[in-house]
């Protein structure tokens, strides 16, 4: 880890983080462009060596450091590489899934599937759908600002004390 | 001392006033507590209890960056990166309006770490100049009070411009400072009259409402010499659940961090609170911790108020007696308590 | 108060056999109390059982490992903590002696707060279970119970101290005022919009203190927390919006069907931030799928911690 937070900048395309297991769902992405199907280009991939290994907090990171949407395969259920690792994702993953609601972040930011090595037109067909409804959502709200002062007190100040071109606030604009 | 009188309407315009060119620190309702915020419209000042937060914040803010910085690499020579530093000196006026006079008096021990002799931090000292505070006198007290004990008392003016006195119908206004003097000349501000009897007659009133004072006097070196004996504070700190909410509230604790927070290829310096009551704090490179048990983090915090700060800087108690340590603890810790009974501990020992 | 002296009386016994029995004391005034550690027979008679003994003493049992004897005076809920620990083996059940009483809800200060103004301006309350009756600046109120307790004790089904080895004085049958979470539902009748926007301003607020995580009684990773690590960094120096959150996602997650809803991270908050609605959205969760009840069965394997290969109760994602 970077140990930077908001390395999600604005911008204009939407960033979709993927984190692909090795054996499985990696593969089938790989399996997807040998044979050239044709694939939306929002989706970073990080790969894991297991669906087993995805912290649900490495979501929701990337969902509140600017992630328009996460996506998580892995290997289908009886077919883990470790015989059990997507047993287990499988249900922290469902908790994060329901739990994200009460966040304010839409559910529908988070996917969770299986798609296995030979699957390239089920890797095809997950990656589409999954962007194309993160770009019905549109880009996700941030989480921003520092603690004490609102938007519309950095507004305040800024208005109040347009001093040089530093922001004069105690928390600078970033 | 000569006094004016503003009333509760024309101290609303005097702050809409102020804030035209300074950011204006008032006491707001913010989700059931009491913190300063910036004065806008339609916020309104809770002027009838001490805010949860401490006005410190005004010039030592929580997180400050101290300067940001980007890595660029040559074109020409790959192996070569400059990197580029820009300084982000605070430019703010500000003004703290309705800090109690334990939260103002803060401030005068963050002026002597801070900008002495042989130190002035430039971002510290910056603020510090340009933040005018005007305290407000009290007229109740808490049972966590205990301003009058360290030296401090419900109308005192330490580090203050201007103190306001609740009296009927507004404020009774005294300037403590040349910079106060003048703010008092803006046109809300009429003659003290007969309200300067009465702010004196709140003050006696308040004075007495908190009773007789404990001497501490002899609290740092009946501290230093409990210093080694650790069962006594392993029993003092047996309720402690070390986390930092005693001293991030705190008016007079100024302990800090700096660390660089990188993104990509630029970043920022900042500067952040730090806790003694953190593991963290003590922490060092090779991974030894001098600080490993909750009773030494316990003991630096009281030693600090009420010994360490007094033996330094001529005997002015570090701790302002504002009881917020005391009201927001998870586990009622009680820091009089605890000097006390260091207090009464050698007494004891020296009876045997 | 008939279970307090029979409370006092079996600690008396139990002491001999004990390193220390963690309670309740009077605090600094009326409405506060502290914790009582009691080592000697003088210190039994600090011990005090009223509606303000919010604190969770199963939260100083972290400290306690490495075969201490250790008793403990708990409430209902609070003894949930120490069965997940049990469960957990964090702790060894053979080394507590727990001592259970009928609890009839504890007092939320944030709520006489709220409603008195100031809670240092708050001088006595009392209550009968029913109303309380308090005396603040001077004056006389009186207000119902149920709209000053803590939040958790309106929905609370364990009033009576679980797997106790003494039990003193007659168990509460007091009801759970209602069986779904208000504050939740309420809650939940917000926009995804206005979720968003009510804990970006609530974490506005946060201070970071960490009081919420160590006042927890299962965070027991104590000093050595990710939110403080470097290498990882999870979380910027920054007490900033994002960071805040983020914080309250990692409580959030390793809390997963461990959470006994105790409310002490919510009760800690100096800034009473109410983030225990994130946790009863995650404990609601976990019954709902796994029907499980975390901190009620010592002998039960936590819901993340096992699986079965087919999950009726989770729906198929394609």
């Amino acid at each position: 880890m970077s140990g930077s937070t908001g390395l999600l900048t604005e911008g204009q395309d939407l960033r979709i983080v993927g984190f692909l297991c090795n054996w499985c769902s990696y593969g089938g992405a790989d399996t997807a462009g040998v044979a050239r199907f044709e694939q939306p280009t929002d989706l970073r991939v990080i790969r894991v060596p297991c669906s087993g290994r995805i912290d649900p907090l490495f979501i929701a990171r990337a969902l509140l450091s600017g992630a328009d949407g996460v996506l998580v395969s892995g290997c289908h259920p009886r077919d883990c590489h470790y015989a059990e690792g997507n047993f287990y994702a499988r249900r922290r993953l469902e908790m994060l899934k329901q739990f994200l609601s009460v966040t304010g972040i839409d559910p529908e930011r988070f996917h969770y599937t299986w798609v296995s090595a030979s699957e390239g037109q089920r890797w095809q067909d997950v990656v589409t759908s999954f962007t194309e409804r993160i770009r019905k959502l549109g880009p996700a709200p941030k989480m921003s600002g520092g603690t004490g002062y609102d938007e519309e007190c950095l507004k305040e100040i800024a208005a109040a004390v347009s001093l040089g071109e530093q922001c004069p606030c105690h928390k600078e604009k970033a | 001392m000569a006094c004016k009188f503003i009333s509760n309407e024309d101290t609303n315009k005097w702050l809409e006033a102020l804030a035209k060119d300074h950011v204006v620190f008032v006491p707001v309702e913010d989700g059931g507590s009491v913190t300063f915020r910036p004065f806008a419209e339609g916020r309104k000042p809770v002027l009838d209890r001490m805010p949860v937060r401490s006005p410190k914040e005004a010039v030592f803010p929580q997180t400050e960056t101290l300067l940001t910085y980007k890595y660029e690499k040559d074109p020409e020579n790959p192996e070569r990166t400059a990197v580029s530093i820009k300084e982000t000196l605070p430019r703010e006026r500000a003004v703290v309006f309705g800090a109690r006079p334990c939260g103002t008096r803060g401030m005068s021990v963050f002026d002597k770490v801070f900008d002495n002799d042989r130190i002035r931090d430039p971002y510290y000292a910056t603020r510090r100049e340009n933040t005018l505070y005007i305290t407000l006198a009290c007229d109740k007290v808490e049972s966590t009070c205990f301003c009058h004990e360290v030296g401090s008392g419900p109308a005192d003016t330490t580090c203050s411009d201007v103190l306001l006195t609740p009296v009927q119908g507004g404020f009774a206004a005294e300037a403590v400072t040349e910079r106060g003097g003048k703010m008092l000349e803006a046109s809300f501000f009429a003659d003290g009259g007969d309200k300067c009897a009465e702010a004196e007659a709140v003050k006696k009133a308040t004075r007495e409402m908190l009773g007789e004072a404990h001497d501490y006097s002899d609290a740092p070196e009946k501290l230093m010499a409990a210093f080694d004996d650790d069962e006594f504070w392993e029993e003092q700190a047996a309720g402690c659940i070390n986390c930092g909410a005693c001293t991030y509230l705190c008016p007079t604790c100024y302990c800090f961090n700096i660390t660089d927070e990188p993104t990509g290829t630029t970043g920022k310096r900042v500067r952040t609170w730090d806790t003694c009551m953190s593991f963290q704090y003590t922490l060092e490179g090779s991974g030894h911790n001098p600080r490993t048990v909750k009773a030494s983090r316990l003991k630096n915090r009281v030693n600090h108020k009420f010994a360490y700060i007094p033996d330094t800087y001529d005997k002015h108690i570090g701790c302002c007696g504002c009881g917020r340590c005391i009201k927001s603890c998870p586990a009622s810790v009680d820091i009089r308590a605890i000097v006390k009974a260091a207090q009464a501990r050698s007494v004891k020992k020296e009876s045997k | 108060m008939q279970a307090l002296a029979e409370l006092k009386d079996q600690i008396r016994k139990a002491l001999p056999e004990l390193d220390v029995v963690i309670g309740w004391q009077q605090g600094y005034d009326a409405l506060h109390t502290r914790p009582l550690f009691i080592r000697s027979e003088e210190d039994i008679d600090k011990l005090v059982v009223n509606e303000f003994c919010v604190v969770n003493p199963s939260s100083y049992l972290r400290e306690m490992r490495g075969g201490k004897k250790v008793g403990l005076v708990l409430k209902g809920c609070d003894s949930r903590s120490v069965i997940q620990l049990i469960q957990e083996e964090l702790l060894n059940k053979d080394d507590l002696t727990i001592f259970g009483f009928g609890c009839n809800g504890v007092l939320n200060h944030a709520k006489l707060q709220a409603r008195f103004g100031d809670i240092g301006y708050i001088e006595s309350a009392e209550s009968d279970g029913n109303t309380v009756n308090l005396v603040v600046a001077g004056n006389k109120e009186t207000a119902p119970f149920a709209e000053l307790c803590a939040e958790k004790c309106l929905t609370c089904s364990y009033p009576n101290t679980l797997q106790c080895s003494h039990f003193a004085g007659e168990e509460s049958d007091k009801k759970a005022e209602a069986a779904q979470d208000k504050a939740l539902e309420e809650f939940e009748q917000l926009s995804m919009e206005e979720r968003f926007a009510f804990w970006q301003d609530q974490m506005r607020r946060c201070i970071r203190c960490y009081a919420c995580r160590n006042a927890c009684p299962m965070c027991v990773c104590k000093d050595h927390c990710l939110a403080n690590s470097r290498q990882p960094k999870w979380l910027s120096e920054d007490v900033d919006v994002q960071n805040n959150f983020m914080f309250q996602m990692i409580h959030v997650m390793h809390l997963t069907g461990r959470c006994v809803e105790c409310g002490e991270c919510e009760r800690a908050c100096p800034m009473d931030i109410p983030i225990m609605l994130l946790r009863r959205k995650m404990a609601g969760i976990v019954r709902d799928v796994f029907a499980y009840n975390a901190g009620t069965n010592a002998e039960d394997t936590s819901p993340l911690m096992r699986f079965e290969v087919e999950e009726p109760t989770i729906e198929e994602r394609h």
